[in-house]
């Protein structure tokens, strides 16, 4: 079977060269390669090409990748390839230099009496002050700014020591809630990515700013876009600062704001590293 | 009024540690309250056409500032940066085109003065605006570095806090210790 296969590719080889060959001025004493038809795009040449070689040298396969004896199988009935074994091998190395890199096995604490819980991605830190209910909610998905990446994709090569550490700023809503109150006051703040680099230039501005604010009904997870909300774009300053000091006086305020970068960066790292774990489990072994 | 709170107005204390509020190290500003004393400023001297950048900064920022342009490695109260660098003082500037009417920027060691306060038993926002009076001065070309200029400029203080003492019904004195610039 193996051979005629070869047989084939060989054939349509040839006929592939024979079409290229066309493509390019004739001789006009080749009447046969006159007859035939233009060249067309044989994307898949090279790789028949390449199936067909006898040379040595690694050479990527065609039809997949050589799959693992079955005599040596889990059992599981999953698919182990090559292409598995060393993926999974990578993933132990990688899980293991991010431990190395982790920077403590717990959460840092925040300061100022917030109760953390967790839901997945989603962090809540919850105080109450004098009747208020505050409670401020963040996701670590998507919270690794771009520009931080981008540097790495452009290539700059720095020493080691100086690489900047990976920093996640989530956007996060503060609620606030009085007692038997029908409405919370919301405020969905983000980390502006103009102030993030770190220790660059002169830092002269707030860590965090107040992007939109607006009421909206208690004890609802959706936003409701119905209900009124206040865009700061083009904000009055002194509304703005008496906003920012609403907040700082529940505990919300530069300090806070670093702290929690703090916390959510130890988190995403945390979930990292189990889906790297996870991710090997998967690969090794459903 | 330009306004701006530093990121490095922050708090560095041990993971166990006590709340915000009892922090040695947080500065309780209100920026609105602030704003609002700064504008009264301004309107006593006339110079609410002018810009005004007001960046407020913890100790180690302005004495990283102090230590650049002054040469002192000190934390201290007020820095100033006059965008007219040769007023006579009180003269308004006459300015020919828009952008040029700013007066410049001043940076609040507010850290520096949190802690003076505490030892003296002073308001913080109070002393905030004493300082940044004494900033608006040098930004308006008052300087302190002779006996003659010296009184000048406590006389011009001693006038714009008793106007705003006047507005605002609180008591204001001018700060007797001065750890500003020379210009």
């Amino acid at each position: 079977m193996l051979k005629s296969v070869v047989r084939s590719v060989g054939a349509a080889v040839r006929l592939s060269s024979a079409t290229t060959s066309t493509a390019r001025a004739l001789p006009l004493s080749c009447p046969m390669l006159r007859s035939l038809s233009p060249a067309v795009t044989r994307p898949f040449t090279r790789s028949l090409w390449m199936l067909n070689s006898n040379s040595s040298g690694y050479r990527p396969k065609l039809f997949s990748s050589k799959v693992l004896s079955p005599s040596v199988s889990c059992g599981c009935g999953g698919l182990h390839t090559e292409g598995d074994k060393a993926f999974g091998d990578f993933l132990s190395d990688e899980i293991k230099e991010e431990k190395k890199i982790q920077k403590s096995k717990t959460l840092p604490k925040m300061s100022g009496g917030w109760e953390l819980e967790m839901n997945g991605t989603e962090a809540k830190l919850s105080r109450s002050v004098s009747g208020e209910k505050i409670t401020v909610t963040f996701n670590i998905n998507n919270s690794i700014p771009p520009n931080f990446e981008e540097e790495v994709e452009q290539g700059q090569q720095k020493p080691a020591e100086e690489e900047s550490e990976i920093v996640s700023t989530p956007n996060f809503v503060v609620e606030v809630t009085k007692q038997a109150a029908k409405h919370s006051l919301v405020f969905d703040c983000h980390f502006p990515e103009d102030e993030m680099s770190h220790g660059e230039g002169e830092e002269e501005s707030d860590i965090f700013a107040i992007r939109e604010v607006s009421f909206q009904p208690e004890g609802d997870t959706e936003w409701k876009e119905t209900c009124y909300t206040l865009n700061t774009d083009s904000l009055d300053w002194a509304l703005y600062d008496h906003m920012m000091d609403f907040l700082a006086d529940r505990g919300v305020d530069n300090t806070f704001a670093d702290e929690l970068m703090e916390l959510s960066t130890a988190i995403e790292h945390q979930e990292y590293i189990k889906f790297l774990e996870d991710l090997q489990g998967f690969v090794k072994c459903n | 009024t330009s306004f701006a709170v530093e990121r490095t107005n922050r708090q560095h204390t041990p993971q166990d540690s006590c709340n915000y509020s009892s922090s040695s190290k947080v500065v309780p500003l209100r920026r609105a309250r602030l704003r609002k004393d700064v504008d009264t400023l301004r309107h006593i001297l006339g110079i609410q056409k002018f810009d005004l950048g007001v960046i407020c900064v913890d100790n180690q920022r302005i004495q990283q500032i102090n230590s650049i342009y002054r040469k002192k490695n000190l934390p201290t109260d007020v820095l100033s940066f006059p965008f007219y660098e040769d007023l006579r003082p009180g003269k308004l500037p006459c300015p020919l085109h828009r952008d040029e009417l700013n007066l410049g920027d001043i940076f609040l060691g507010v850290e520096f003065v949190m802690n003076q306060c505490r030892e003296e038993s002073l308001d913080l926002h109070g002393a905030l605006t004493v300082v940044t009076a004494h900033g608006i001065c040098h930004l308006l070309g008052y300087r302190h570095e002779t006996e003659e200029e010296w009184t000048e400029m406590l006389q011009r203080e001693s006038y714009i806090l008793s106007e705003y003492n006047r507005l605002t019904g609180r008591h204001l004195e001018p700060l007797m210790k001065r750890c500003s610039q020379d210009r």
